[in-house]
């Protein structure tokens, strides 16, 4: 069954086109990588994906619900990692993952979880700015999952999480759709069967990544 | 979804925020005791026009005060990108904007703490709970109008120029209701119940309003 569909997306900032006409349909439980250079529309694709941005055209369903009308409801469902971190600095991890937890509506227990999860129980009291990037990062990660959603959008997760970066995003993806945009083909290959290029905001196509590659 | 939940948790995370750096409230205490100290010394004050002038000047500074504290409220959020992560959440916007606000209304009266008690040592003025009450209820309004129009200019690169810009128009009519409150206070001849009235439907009028455009506003 089809989780995400969709159709003809295309986004312009300003005078200048980001994204033109991508459709894209993806299945329960599928994972899939994207994949391009700077500036060819990963950041702006997953940013309407996680109806963050809406497309100046084209359009989204997401759990068979319109994504920009049923915006709010669909959050529930879905967790977005983005390229910054967007964390409290003065707060502590834990802090941070409790704040979530109420604006998200779980209990806040659930944030001791989630810090076990992404392998940061050690650093709970430390502040934000405390933390290296890649420590961020993982706090980053571990609020996109506190209320385990079923479609999770990365963008770039692995830029700064070191070399255990691939176990701990298998993890997080098992069970769960997943997009995922990365500049490491290693890491989608990896983690994700299915690949969508992107060149110059236009898509090149979705194939396994073994056929991109070649 | 509780939208108490979230705004409870919103006000507790930014007066958290602040009280662990003490960005804010201590440079703009400074502010409003050096634009007192400046009143003080630029005007003949005496035991005659005190009561007359020191609501001017009390609003000049805390109409200034209070710009640095609600542009701050959102800029902060947009310059960490924490703003789309709340965002991206089920949250309301208008209980994320309502936190946001309480949190700015609960900065500015900190700074309210410093200046009354200055206020009246410089200028001589009663601190009385006339006087306290006015400027309270005039800084509600003031702290629902600043927040929306911070979280509109936030995401403005001339978001400096543009919040006073929007702002100060809107807020003209609680430094008119609050500067007669404040007078009648100080025992000049006016009518402080009307006054005060006047600044209660204020308050009302802007919060419905705000609320009702935070949701837009917050929502893109």
């Amino acid at each position: 069954m089809s989780i995400l569909v969709a159709d003809g997306l295309t986004h312009w900032f300003g005078r200048e086109l980001a994204l033109e006409g991508v459709d894209l349909v993806l299945d329960t439980g599928e994972h899939m990588a994207v994949l391009g250079d700077n500036g060819a529309g990963k950041t702006t694709l997953l940013r309407i994906l996680a109806t963050a941005l809406h497309p100046t055209a084209g359009r989204l369903q997401l759990a068979g619900l319109d994504a920009f009308r049923e915006r709010r409801r669909l959050r529930h469902y879905l967790g977005y990692v983005a390229h910054a971190p967007g964390l409290y600095p003065a707060l502590t991890a834990a802090e941070n993952l409790e704040f979530f937890c109420d604006l998200q509506d779980v209990n806040r227990s659930r944030a001791a979880e989630v810090l076990e999860t992404v392998g940061l129980t050690p650093f709970a009291s430390k502040r934000a700015d405390q933390l290296s990037r890649g420590m961020q990062q993982r706090l980053a990660i571990g609020r996109a999952i506190l209320h385990e959603p079923k479609l999770l959008f990365f963008d770039e997760p692995d830029a700064s999480l070191g070399a255990d970066a691939g176990d701990l995003l298998a993890g997080i993806m098992q069970g769960r759709t997943v997009v995922l945009a990365t500049h490491d083909h290693a890491l989608a290959n990896r983690l994700c069967p299915r690949t969508l290029v992107l060149r110059h905001g236009r898509s090149l196509g979705t194939a396994t990544h073994l056929r991109v590659v070649k | 979804m509780n939208p108490v939940r979230v705004a409870v948790a919103v006000l507790r995370k930014d007066l958290r925020s602040e009280w662990r750096t003490r960005e804010l409230v201590p440079a703009l205490a400074q502010f409003v005791i050096l634009a007192l100290l400046i009143g003080n010394f630029g005007f003949q004050i005496d035991s005659r026009n005190a009561a007359s002038i020191a609501p001017g000047i009390l609003w000049l500074a805390l109409v200034f005060a209070g710009l640095v504290a609600f542009g701050r409220a959102f800029a902060a959020e947009r310059e960490q990108a924490s703003l789309e992560a709340m965002l991206m959440t089920p949250a309301s916007p208008v209980a994320v904007f309502a936190g946001k606000a309480m949190a700015a209304f609960g900065l500015l009266v900190l700074c309210e703490a410093v200046m009354l008690p200055a206020l009246s040592l410089f200028f001589g003025t009663p601190l009385s709970i006339g006087v306290i009450a006015a400027v309270l209820l005039a800084s509600v309004g003031m702290a629902a109008l600043g927040c929306l129009f911070a979280a509109m200019v936030a995401r403005v690169r001339a978001r400096e120029l543009l919040l006073p810009l929007l702002t100060l128009p809107l807020w003209i009519p609680f430094i008119i209701a609050g500067g007669s409150a404040l007078q009648s206070a100080m025992g000049l001849p006016g009518n402080y119940q009307e006054a005060v009235g006047l600044l209660i439907d204020f308050d009302i009028l802007f919060i419905v309003l705000t609320s009702l455009a935070a949701r837009f506003v917050l929502d893109e």
